[in-house]
C-alpha cells in the first residue's frame, strides 16, 4: 500500500490546519460585519492561492501547497476535498424535507414552479443560442450539457442562506416563511438530481442509450431510498437512538449510509454527491432523527469539511486572470430576472400580494454556497471555463448578501 | 336537501350525529357510544349502511337499538356504492354535524398506503369525525383532551368545539398543544452561531408559541374542564401524537386539513399522516366549514 512520506503528512497537516484556523479567522470577522461564511472561506482560498500567496511568493505557495511538485500530497488533499463535497451535500439533503413542500400546496406548488422554470429555461436558452457570450463553442458534444448546466445552476437556490436570512428577518416559521423554504426545498431536490443526470452525462460520452440509462439509474436509486430506505431507517432508527451509544451510533450509521450511497451511485456512474443528498434526504426525513443529532453532523461538515472545500476553490483558480466583466454581468442579470421573476409569478399565481411576491422571488434569489459546489464540480468535470465559474462564484455571493436586504425592502414598504 | 346550507354552518352545536354502521364486532359498542353522545348533546341520530340492505342486518341493527334502548326517533339510511362517497353524500344530504366510526389504532403497511376507509373520511368530510379506537358498550368517558392548536385559521373553531365536547361530556381536563416546528433550525445556524444564540432562538419559539396558546385560551372558564397549555418542539403531527399518547389521553382534537392528502403525503409522511398512521387515542376531527362550497 503506497504510504504519505513523514515530509508529506507534515505538509498535509499544515495545509489542513492553516485553512481551519485562518478561514475561521476570516468568517468571524466578515460575520461582524454581516458577511456570509462562506465568504470569508472564500477570500482565504483567494489569499492562500494562485491569485494572491502564488503570485506574490511563488516558492512559499510551492511549499505550502506543493500540487504540482508532490503528487502524494496532491492526491490525499483531493480526496480530502471530495469527501468534504461528499459530506456537505450529505447535510443539505439532510435538512430538506419534502413534507414541507406538499403541506403548502397551491401556494408552494406555484412559487417552486415558476422559481425553477423561467430560471432554468433563461438559463439554457442563453447558453444554447449565445454560446459565444460564454466563452464557449458552439454545436460541440458539451454544448448541449452547458446549456443544461447553466439552466440548472440559475434554479436552484441556497436553503441553508434563505432560512439563515428568514431567521434574521423573524419570518422562518410565518406563512411567507414556510413557502420560501418549501420553495427551495423543490428547487435543490429537482436541480441536484438533474445537476446529476448531467454529471453522469460529461462521464458516459453522450450516448442515447446512457441517457436513457442514467436517467432510469437515477430514477431508480431516488425511489429506492425514499420509499423503500426511508421505510428502513424508520424502524431502524428508534432502536440505534436507545440502543446504541450516543449519539456515536447515529453518527456511525448516517455517515455510514450516506457513503455507501455515494459510492454505489458513483459505481453505477451517476456522480457521488446524488447518492449523499438523497441519503441525507431519506435520513433527514424521519421523524426518529432526534434535532440534537442533526445538529451535532451539520456542525462536524459545517466547520471542518465546509471550510476545506470553499477555501481549495480558491486554491484551484486565478480570480484576477479569470475576471471577465462581461460574463459576470451577465450571469448577475440572468440569475435576478429569472428567479425574481419566475418565482414572483408563481408566488403571484398562488395566490400572495405583488409585494410578497417579490419578497419571496428575492429570497429564493439567494444562491450562497450550493451554487458554488455546483459551480466547482462542473468546472472539475470539464464542464464549464475559468471565467464561467468566476462568475458563478460571484453570482453566489452577491445573490447571497443582496437577499436580505431587498426582501426587507418589498415587506417593510407599506 | 340543498347541501349548499352547509357553507358557514358552524361546527357545534351537534344537532345531528350519524354512526356509519359497518356490522363489525365493535357494531353495538359504537352504537352506545354514540345513543351516550347524542343523549349529552341533545342530537337526533341516523344510522348510516353502505352495503346490501337484507332482513337480516335490519333485524339485526333492530335488535341492538332495542338492546340499547335507543328509544329516540332513529332514521336508518341503507345505501349502496363506495362507502367513503356514499357516506360523505348522505352525510351532506342530511346536515350530519358529527360522524362517528370505528377505526383501527394501526394500519398495515398494505392499508396504509392504499388508505382506510377512516382516512379516505378525514381528508374529504364536510362535517367533523369522531373516530373511536375502542368503543365500548359501557361508554367512553372522555376525561383528558389534548387538542392541537397549530398556527392555522381553523384552530380556533378546534379549540371551540373542543371546549363545546369537554362541556358535553363533562371532561375534566383540556390540554392545548401547539408544537413548535424547528426544521430548518440546524442548517440556519449551523455555521456562524454560538451556542448562546442557539439556546435563545430556540427558547424565543417557544415563548412565542406559549404566548400564542394563552391568547386563544384566555378568557375560558378555569373550573371544569381545567385548561392547561403546552408548546412542544417537534415535528407537527407526530409530536402531538407522541404526547397524547404519552399522557394518556382519552381524545385527540385537531382541525380538518385543508386539501386531500394523496399517495405523496403518505410516502413523505406530515401532519395528519402521522396520527392516522398510529392513532394514539380516540381522534375527533373538527371541520370548521370556512367557506365550504358544498
Amino acid at each position: 500500500m503506497a504510504k504519505l512520506q513523514p515530509n508529506d503528512l507534515v505538509t498535509l497537516l499544515l495545509a489542513i490546519s492553516i485553512i481551519l484556523i485562518l478561514s475561521r479567522i476570516a468568517s468571524e470577522i466578515g460575520k461582524k460585519i454581516g458577511l456570509p461564511m462562506v465568504m470569508g472561506e472564500l477570500i482565504i482560498g483567494v489569499i492562500l492561492g494562485p491569485t494572491l500567496l502564488g503570485t506574490i511568493a511563488p516558492e512559499f505557495y510551492r511549499t505550502l501547497f506543493p500540487f504540482a511538485e508532490n503528487s502524494n500530497f496532491s492526491l490525499a488533499l483531493d480526496a480530502i476535498f471530495s469527501l468534504s463535497v461528499i459530506l456537505l451535500l450529505f447535510v443539505a439533503g439532510l435538512e430538506l424535507r419534502f413534507s414541507l413542500f406538499l403541506r403548502h400546496g397551491r401556494v408552494a406548488i406555484s412559487t417552486g414552479i415558476g422559481s425553477m422554470v423561467l430560471p432554468f429555461a433563461s438559463g439554457f436558452a442563453l447558453a444554447w443560442f449565445f454560446p459565444q457570450w460564454f466563452s464557449v463553442t458552439g454545436g460541440g458534444p458539451t454544448h448541449l450539457l452547458f446549456a443544461l448546466f447553466l439552466g440548472t445552476a440559475m434554479a436552484i437556490s441556497a436553503l441553508p442562506v434563505i432560512a439563515r436570512i428568514l431567521l434574521d428577518m423573524k419570518l422562518l416559521k410565518t406563512e411567507i416563511g414556510a413557502v420560501i423554504i418549501a420553495s427551495a426545498v423543490l428547487n435543490d431536490v429537482i436541480g441536484w438530481i438533474v445537476f446529476s443526470f448531467i454529471l453522469s452525462m460529461v462521464g458516459q460520452n453522450n450516448g442515447h442509450g446512457s441517457v436513457v440509462l442514467s436517467i432510469v439509474s437515477i430514477a431508480a436509486f431516488a425511489t429506492f431510498m425514499l420509499v423503500f430506505g426511508r421505510f428502513v431507517i424508520n424502524r431502524i432508527l428508534p432502536w440505534i437512538q436507545t440502543k446504541l451509544s450516543w449519539p456515536g451510533g447515529v453518527l456511525a450509521l448516517s455517515l455510514g449510509l450516506c457513503l455507501l450511497s455515494a459510492a454505489f451511485t458513483e459505481y453505477i456512474h451517476i456522480h457521488a454527491i446524488l447518492g449523499a443528498f438523497i441519503a441525507g434526504l431519506a435520513i433527514g426525513d424521519s421523524v426518529y432523527l432526534r434535532e440534537q443529532a442533526r445538529e451535532i453532523m451539520h456542525q462536524f461538515v459545517t466547520n471542518f469539511f465546509a471550510p476545506l472545500f470553499f477555501v481549495s476553490i480558491g486554491l484551484k483558480v486565478n480570480f484576477i486572470e479569470n475576471f471577465d466583466l462581461t460574463i459576470v454581468t451577465l450571469v448577475l442579470v440572468l440569475a435576478f430576472a429569472g428567479k425574481v421573476v419566475g418565482a414572483g409569478i408563481g408566488a403571484r399565481l398562488g395566490g400572495m400580494s405583488g409585494r410578497h411576491a417579490l419578497a419571496v422571488g428575492f429570497g429564493l434569489n439567494a444562491r450562497g454556497a450550493m451554487e458554488i459546489i455546483l459551480g466547482s464540480l462542473a468546472y472539475e468535470a470539464g464542464l464549464i471555463n475559468h471565467a464561467v465559474f468566476v462568475a458563478l462564484i460571484v453570482m453566489a455571493l452577491v445573490t447571497s448578501i443582496s437577499s436580505a436586504p431587498l426582501m426587507r425592502l418589498f415587506l417593510e414598504k407599506k | 336537501m340543498d347541501s349548499s346550507r352547509l357553507k358557514g354552518r358552524p361546527s357545534f352545536p351537534f344537532e345531528t350525529i350519524a354512526v356509519a354502521v359497518a356490522f363489525s364486532p365493535k357494531l353495538e359498542a359504537i352504537m352506545h357510544e354514540a345513543r351516550q353522545l347524542a343523549d349529552n348533546f341533545k342530537a337526533k341520530l341516523l344510522l348510516i349502511h353502505v352495503g346490501t340492505h337484507t332482513a337480516e342486518k335490519e333485524a339485526s341493527l333492530a335488535a341492538i337499538c332495542t338492546n340499547l334502548k335507543i328509544n329516540r326517533e332513529v332514521r336508518t339510511v341503507w345505501a349502496g356504492g363506495d362507502t367513503v362517497s356514499t357516506l360523505l353524500e348522505t352525510c351532506k344530504q342530511h346536515m350530519v354535524d358529527l360522524l362517528i366510526l370505528s377505526a383501527r389504532r394501526r394500519e398495515n403497511v398494505f392499508r396504509y398506503y392504499l388508505g382506510s376507509v377512516a382516512r379516505g373520511l378525514s381528508r374529504r368530510a364536510k362535517c367533523s369525525l369522531l373516530l373511536l379506537t375502542e368503543p365500548k358498550v359501557t361508554g367512553t368517558s372522555f376525561r383528558k383532551i389534548v387538542v392541537d392548536c397549530v398556527e392555522h385559521p381553523k384552530t380556533i373553531h378546534a379549540l371551540n368545539t373542543a371546549f363545546y365536547f369537554a362541556e358535553g361530556v363533562k371532561s375534566l381536563d383540556i390540554m392545548a398543544i401547539r408544537e413548535v416546528d424547528q426544521s430548518g433550525l440546524a442548517m440556519a445556524m449551523s455555521d456562524d452561531s454560538t451556542s448562546g444564540e442557539r439556546t435563545r432562538v430556540k427558547e424565543q419559539l417557544i415563548i412565542d408559541a406559549q404566548e400564542k396558546l394563552h391568547e386563544l385560551t384566555s378568557g375560558r372558564s378555569s373550573e371544569k374542564p381545567a385548561v392547561q397549555t403546552a408548546a412542544l418542539s417537534g415535528r407537527p403531527g407526530f409530536t402531538i401524537r407522541k404526547y397524547a399518547e404519552e399522557c394518556g389521553a382519552d381524545l385527540l382534537v385537531i382541525h380538518s386539513p385543508d386539501g386531500r392528502y394523496r399517495l405523496m403525503d403518505r410516502i413523505f409522511t406530515h401532519d395528519l399522516e402521522h396520527i392516522l398512521e398510529h392513532l394514539p387515542c380516540n381522534m375527533l376531527i373538527v371541520h370548521a366549514r370556512i367557506g365550504d362550497a358544498t
